[in-house]
């Protein structure tokens, strides 16, 4: 990298790559002080899907489990009389079905609402998993440092060398299928990566002038991570806490769409897996499109909000250094 | 580190074979396919033993037999056909993506903050963001449905070399696109910005200024020193690709270890699954080790710690 960066480039808000002892132009200053727009809108979204997903049921939706067969008039061909006889569906989108339905008649509006109640829900224990365990071990090992750091990063290092969704197939593989062991599934692959953060953040953090005068006022340590230290490390890992529910969500999409995620639920993966046979895909593409539309709006928010907040809390040391 | 790793797999799993079997005996029908296999995973040893001898025969390339009826072919045969059309897979999506992300990458580093940047940068973000299952069913919507260009189906007895849709070659191209442009948004972030601090030296200007085209100064100039860190992710992106072959084999009804080890856990066929994992957990290490060594010999400016900033770009999508 070098040093005599002056021209206004924007150091790319995607890559966490810090262009070191660059000069910061005004424009780039600004633009990385406001969320913009983009965020905002992911925002909305988020809420609105999580708002939907949670009211579901109390909500006007339609029922996701009933099929809605639509009847016309039409000549039965063995008796030759005018009789209601059902339309196969997939139906298309209409007033009656705003985004349509799948092969069973079943409204994919609300199946897909639906579906992300799973979704949500495996990204958000996964996070929260990932939070409080990854979170506590590396606050431990960055504040105590010594064997116990050791014995901590080496966990880490070990769990990241292998690749996450092979990881996960084997543990479904090997017990059941339930909500409970994918989200836990999901959130130990989350360990790792929010524990390194937080160990990388509590380290800096432990060197700071607030934290020495806690020591001098003869706090507990208990007391100093939790009041002094927790607070700083919180902002940090909770951007990337966000990055950990994209990642988990689609984690879970693709365990769906292999067909060996939660069993007998609907989640946004299996919606698209209905969908994606050849030949409904060739008659009605809105049943794989829609739950893909939202799964894609659902992942790509979560992404870009991560980044927008890493960026606004300037949070470098996300990808920190491994030793 | 990475032994331990190893160790910590090879260990685990092993605990769960006993799960199964235990489970089978009771099934009288089996109970021969079960003997075999009992025989063939000592499972009648004690567990240390067990696992060194497991651990043995595994390192020696006899992965034993399949839990499914009749244990045969063995697990070693499965693996030994399916594994070339996994990697062709992943070598054509590899190709595709680096193809893809260097004309890109240069494109929207020499306009780097105008209009042309912004919008491949909003792409490459959106890109990110189509997980490979959804964008499988995309590219195949699209290019083998609407506008029949590609075939759909993907025949293992076809020839390889051929540009009809009766070869290979042509029948991988949905499936490689669908890994590829996924990674090669990546590709492309992590080349866009090394492509623009390189821009900045002074060589650059000093080329420029002799009057070397612009487009000469950004491929030949500006692009080899840039290079370094993309190289690096190219080994670990690797193994993430056989995270996504996962999918796309299973979608594409391609026969590789992807779909192998899908079929062999639905069917509970733990041999087939273990050694699947430990045979891609390995190859993924020994790709995470050598793009870290990778990165050092090639780029001696940067200090080792560099390393890890850059490969943990790529853990983003699994």
């Amino acid at each position: 990298m070098n040093d005599e960066n002056n021209l206004p480039i924007e150091s790319s808000n995607h890559d966490e790559i810090p262009l070191a002892n660059q000069s910061l132009e005004v424009s780039e200053y600004a633009d990385k002080k406001k969320l913009g727009i983009g965020f905002w809108l992911a925002t909305f979204w988020l809420v609105l899907i999580t708002f939907l997903a949670v009211f579901a049921p109390v909500l006007p939706f339609k029922d996701d489990k009933q099929n809605y067969i639509v009847f016309e008039q039409k000549e039965n061909p063995i008796t030759g009389k005018l009789q209601d006889r059902p339309v196969q569906p997939p139906y298309s989108p209409s007033s009656d079905h705003w985004l349509g339905t799948d092969q069973d008649a079943r409204d994919l509006l609300s199946r897909s609402i639906n579906g992300a109640r799973i979704s949500l829900a495996v990204g958000a224990l996964t996070a929260i998993f990932g939070v409080i365990i990854g979170g506590a071990l590396g606050m431990i090992a960055g504040y105590f440092k010594g064997i116990l750091d050791k014995i901590i990063s080496a966990i880490f290092i070990v769990s990241l060398s292998f690749p996450g969704l092979i990881l996960a197939i084997l543990i479904v593989a090997l017990m059941d299928r339930s909500l409970t062991t994918i989200s836990i599934t999901l959130g130990i692959l989350g360990v790792a990566p929010i524990g390194r953060l937080a160990r990388a953040q509590t380290l800096s953090f432990s060197e700071r002038e607030f934290v020495l005068a806690a020591e001098t006022l003869g706090a507990k340590k208990s007391r100093i991570l939790v009041k002094e230290l927790l607070p700083n490390v919180l902002i940090p890992m909770s951007t990337l806490a966000m990055l950990v529910i994209a990642i988990a969500i689609v984690a879970e999409g693709t365990l769906a769409f292999l067909g060996l995620s939660v069993q007998g639920s609907a989640t946004w993966g299996k919606l698209i897996l209905t969908g994606s046979g050849l030949q409904v895909l060739e008659k009605a593409p809105w049943v794989a499109f829609v739950p893909m539309g939202f799964l894609f709006l659902t992942v790509a928010s979560f992404n870009y909000m991560s980044d927008r907040l890493r960026d606004y809390f300037d949070v470098r040391e996300i990808f920190v250094t491994r030793d | 580190m990475i032994t331990f790793g190893a160790m910590n797999l090879l260990g685990d799993p092993l605990f769960n074979i006993l799960g199964p079997v235990a489970a089978d005996v009771d099934n009288p029908e089996s109970l021969q396919a079960i003997e075999e296999a009992k025989a063939q995973y000592y499972l009648d040893k004690s567990l240390p033993e067990r696992w060194s001898r497991w651990a043995w025969d595994f390192v020696q390339g006899d992965f034993g037999v399949q839990f499914s009826s009749s244990g045969q072919p063995p697990v070693s045969n499965l693996i030994k056909e399916r594994l070339p059309r996994t990697l062709q897979l992943m070598a054509i999506a590899q190709l595709i993506a680096v193809g893809l992300a260097i004309p890109w990458s240069v494109l929207a580093a020499s306009r780097a903050n105008r209009r042309t940047d912004k919008v491949s940068t909003v792409t490459a973000f959106a890109f990110v963001s189509i997980p490979s299952f959804a964008m499988a069913v995309i590219l195949f919507y699209f290019f083998s449905i609407r506008l029949d260009w590609l075939p759909d189906t993907y025949n293992a007895t076809d020839p390889f070399w051929g540009f009809t849709h009766d070869h290979r070659l042509i029948q991988l191209i949905l499936p490689g696109f669908t890994l590829a442009l996924g990674a090669a948004a990546g590709y492309q972030r992590l080349l866009r910005t090394d492509l623009i601090t390189t821009l900045q030296e002074d060589f650059i200007l000093m080329a420029r200024s002799k009057g070397v085209s612009k487009r000469r100064v950004l491929y030949s100039h500006a692009l080899r020193p840039s290079l370094f860190s993309l190289i690096t992710l190219l080994a670990i992106n690797i193994g993430y690709m056989i995270g996504g072959s996962l999918v796309v084999e299973q979608y594409f009804r391609i026969p590789g270890i992807g779909s192998a080890v899908v079929e062999a856990t639905l069917r509970e066929d733990f041999p087939v699954v273990l050694a699947i994992v430990m045979l891609v957990s390995a190859g993924f290490m020994v790709f995470n080790y050598l793009a870290d060594y990778l990165y050092t010999i090639i780029d001696p400016r940067v200090r080792t710690e560099k390393s890890g900033q850059r490969r943990k770009i790529t853990s983003m999508g699994m």
